[in-house]
């Protein structure tokens, strides 16, 4: 019967369409590991069940690849543990997060930072790992307890904290020897930064300051925290700073620089930012300095060895800014149904002496004491100056620690770099800028705090 | 009597139907109506992913109206980008169809060639090039220093001319468009042409007497998918120039991604996405209204 045929082929044809869908979910998604299944002979031995931990970071290709190692390094350890990896670029990074917090399928490991921790904890999307610490699954004790209490949001300890980190002047010193500037010393001012940067373009015709100062809220921060303020109050609903000629201040430093040709125009900096950080201008010889955080050297140390880190310009009222920042944390999604041994990787990320040597302080300088002092014998001459630098921070250039980021921080630095970059067009007098953020910063943190 | 058989097979039939289409069905209710109309409820509330959505009526409406310049920024951008790119790509299709309307050697090589940029344009990696291009150290600063223009600023960097390389990517991708004007050149009869040759008219004449208004309904579909399309614009900017510099390409549709992947303000993006619809859906009906005043439909006659 031609009718029955047609119906019946009908159905076969929608049902193998569906199965060629469905089949699809087998694929492993493109990852640069070596690490997803390899031990897959080992877990019939063990009588343990095996249990996949996913796990997501982001960094440069350098992470990614001794990361993968240190995954393979576990799962031999412990042979019931593979691990899903799926690291990517800081670019996309959160908001791919968020949408997996959103599905409620958060990889069981997420390395977090200081930007979004607090946003991720108000929403419980990542666990209180405290009950892991005093089930000492999770061995915090090597860390120094101020270190520790950077991840603790409303009494939660939501974040283990990888490294710690500083802001620092990393300059070429090659660049500043050919243009005759003295090198930056521990207790430089704004002034002389100022005119070794200007003296740099004058005399070599590169930038002196080869960053932009406008893709983070770091730089303002730390100028603010000069003049005693902060950036934000305390309970982050407003703007932390009441007068705005601070504001005026740097926005007429910014504007000089540029003018000058001291510093990259947006323009330019488009270009510049599209290159990964081993191409900077500071590090292949066109520029004379940047800001950035104190493992810049590190990542960098392969193409060019010889950068240094300088400490930032001070005020002229000498008000130490610095904060010891933390570098990154591991956070363990609330959505997970692995966390107990997600807890364990993470402490052995933190505590194991073999796993820091692969590590070899990529993340930043190593919050237990015991690793820090392993790795000495093998720290090379950027990671020996890294470490270096952060002690003497600590000891001498820091302030009080910043609270983490309110959240609308992204928002914020939207309307910060959209008042710098109308007064480098010459739109707005700094003046009516610094108004203008306030009134934006304000609205956007009130909105977000009722969140 | 009725005829059981005749009911009986229209059913048949219509099951048979239903399940052919069941899987993209399937696909358009999950992945389509489902997510439309969640966004509809989601735009009258406060969501940032992690949180539960709280119903806040209208306030997300009014924020956008009065309280947003960057909503009405990126709605006069868009404004200017739809007003510029679909007379122009149009324009371009329809010249370069009636280029290739001719019988020349090579004929399907250079409609393949000019179809590329379509398939190709609207991706990451072209916009990537176009950037590199257009920008401060780029081919075309190059080769303006080489005839002695010296620019201070490329056209990317300078908001005045930065909307205008988007423009161009776009303009560049007309390859679509030229091929529909091609087959609809084809379809005009060549006995029309004939008789205002012997009618002593010249090739400008039988282009606005004959070939024009044969093509009105052709040149209609493709305004209204063109604009439609241009209002939906977001890799070029998004990768070209990041909605800068100072605003000045921020198309719509990256605007409403930034609200909502960077700044987690789902609700908000909701109420700019349904406000989009809104809007196309508007230019689109005085579009067809105005059909009756411009477009000639052979069949009505």
């Amino acid at each position: 019967m031609k009718k029955g045929t047609v119906f019946i082929l009908s159905v076969m044809l929608v049902f193998s369409l569906i199965l060629a869908g469905c089949s699809q979910n087998g694929n492993v998604k493109a990852e640069p590991t070596q690490a997803a299944s390899v031990n897959e002979q080992k877990e019939s031995e063990s009588s343990v069940k095996p249990v996949t931990l996913s796990i997501t970071w982001w960094g440069s290709q350098t992470r990614h690849d001794y990361t993968a190692k240190l995954l393979e390094m576990y799962s031999e350890k412990y042979p019931h543990i593979t691990f899903d990896a799926t690291p990517s670029g800081w670019d996309g990074y959160f908001e791919k997060l968020a949408a997996q917090a959103a599905g409620n399928i958060m990889p069981d490991i997420v390395q977090m930072d200081n930007l979004y921790i607090a946003t991720y904890t108000k929403n419980n999307s990542i666990s209180d790992l405290y009950p892991f610490v005093s089930d000492k699954i999770l061995d915090l004790s090597d860390v120094p307890e101020s270190i520790v209490k950077t991840g603790e949001i409303d009494g939660k300890l939501t974040g283990a904290v990888l490294s710690v980190t500083a802001l620092t002047v990393p300059y070429n010193p090659d660049v500043f020897a050919e243009a005759g500037v003295p090198e930056p010393t521990s207790d430089w001012t704004w002034e002389d930064f100022e005119e070794a940067m200007i003296t740099i373009k004058e005399k070599t015709g590169k930038y002196g300051y080869a960053s932009d100062v406008w893709t983070d809220t770091n730089l303002l921060t730390y100028w603010i925290r000069q003049h005693g303020a902060s950036l934000y109050s305390a309970d982050g609903t407003k703007l932390g700073y009441e007068d705005d000629q601070i504001f005026v201040d740097f926005l007429n430093m910014i504007y000089r620089l540029t003018k000058a040709g001291a510093m990259p125009t947006n323009d330019e900096w488009l270009q510049i930012a599209t290159t990964g950080k081993e191409a900077r201008p500071v590090v292949t010889g066109d520029g004379g300095a940047m800001f950035e955080w104190a493992n810049f050297g590190v990542i960098v140390e392969a193409v060019n060895p010889n950068i240094k880190l300088a400490v930032p310009p001070y005020a002229d009222n000498g008000t130490k800014a610095l904060w010891i920042k933390p570098g990154m944390f591991f956070s363990i999604a609330e959505s997970s149904s692995n966390k107990e041994e997600a807890a364990r990787f993470i402490n052995w990320f933190i505590n194991d002496i073999d796993a820091n040597k692969v590590i070899n302080a990529e993340r930043g300088i190593p919050v237990a004491n015991k690793v820090k002092e392993a790795l000495k014998p093998q720290l090379t001459k950027q990671q020996q100056a890294m470490f270096d630098y952060l002690d003497l921070v600590a000891n001498e250039h820091a302030g009080p620690v910043s609270p983490p980021e309110p959240p609308g921080t992204a928002e914020v630095t939207k309307a910060m770099a959209d008042q710098i970059n109308l007064v480098l067009y010459d739109k707005k007098t700094p003046e009516q800028a610094a108004v203008d953020f306030r009134k934006a910063a304000n609205e956007i943190l009130a909105r977000n705090a009722q969140n | 009597m009725r005829r059981l058989g005749q009911s009986g097979k229209n059913t048949a039939e219509n099951i048979t139907g239903y399940i052919l289409i069941f899987p993209w069905l399937f696909g358009f209710l999950l992945l389509y109506l489902v997510p439309m109309v969640s966004s509809v409820y989601f735009s009258f509330t406060n969501y940032n992913l992690l949180n539960e959505p709280k119903f806040i009526g209208l306030e997300n409406y009014r924020r956008m109206l009065f309280n947003d310049q960057t909503f009405w920024k990126s709605l006069g951008v868009t404004f200017y980008y739809v007003f510029a790119l679909v007379p122009l790509r149009l324009i371009f299709a329809l010249f370069i169809a009636m280029l290739l309307n001719t019988k020349m050697k090579f004929l399907g090589v250079y409609r393949t060639l000019y179809y590329i940029p379509s398939i190709v344009g609207g991706s990451v990696a072209v916009s990537i090039v176009w950037r590199q291009m257009f920008g401060n150290n780029g081919v075309l600063m190059s080769l303006l220093k080489l005839i002695g223009i010296n620019q201070e600023v490329s056209f990317i960097g300078n908001p005045a001319t930065a909307i205008w390389t988007i423009i161009l990517l776009g303009v560049w991708q007309f390859g679509s468009s030229m091929l529909i004007f091609l087959a609809a050149l084809k379809q005009i009869p060549q006995s029309l042409y004939e008789s205002a040759m012997i009618d002593g008219a010249n090739s400008w004449q039988k282009f606005i007497r004959i070939t024009l208004p044969m093509l009105t309904p052709i040149i209609f579909f493709n305004l209204v998918l063109q604009t439609i399309n241009g209002f939906r614009a977001f890799t070029e900017s998004f990768i070209v120039t990041q909605g800068g510099p100072l605003d000045s390409t921020l198309l719509y549709v990256l605007y409403l991604y930034r609200r909502a992947f960077t700044y987690f303000d789902m609700g908000y993006s909701c109420a700019l996405a349904w406000v989009l619809v809104g809007i196309i859906a508007l230019l689109t009906l005085l579009i067809f209204k105005s059909q009756t005043a411009w477009v000639y439909y052979e069949s009505k006659e």
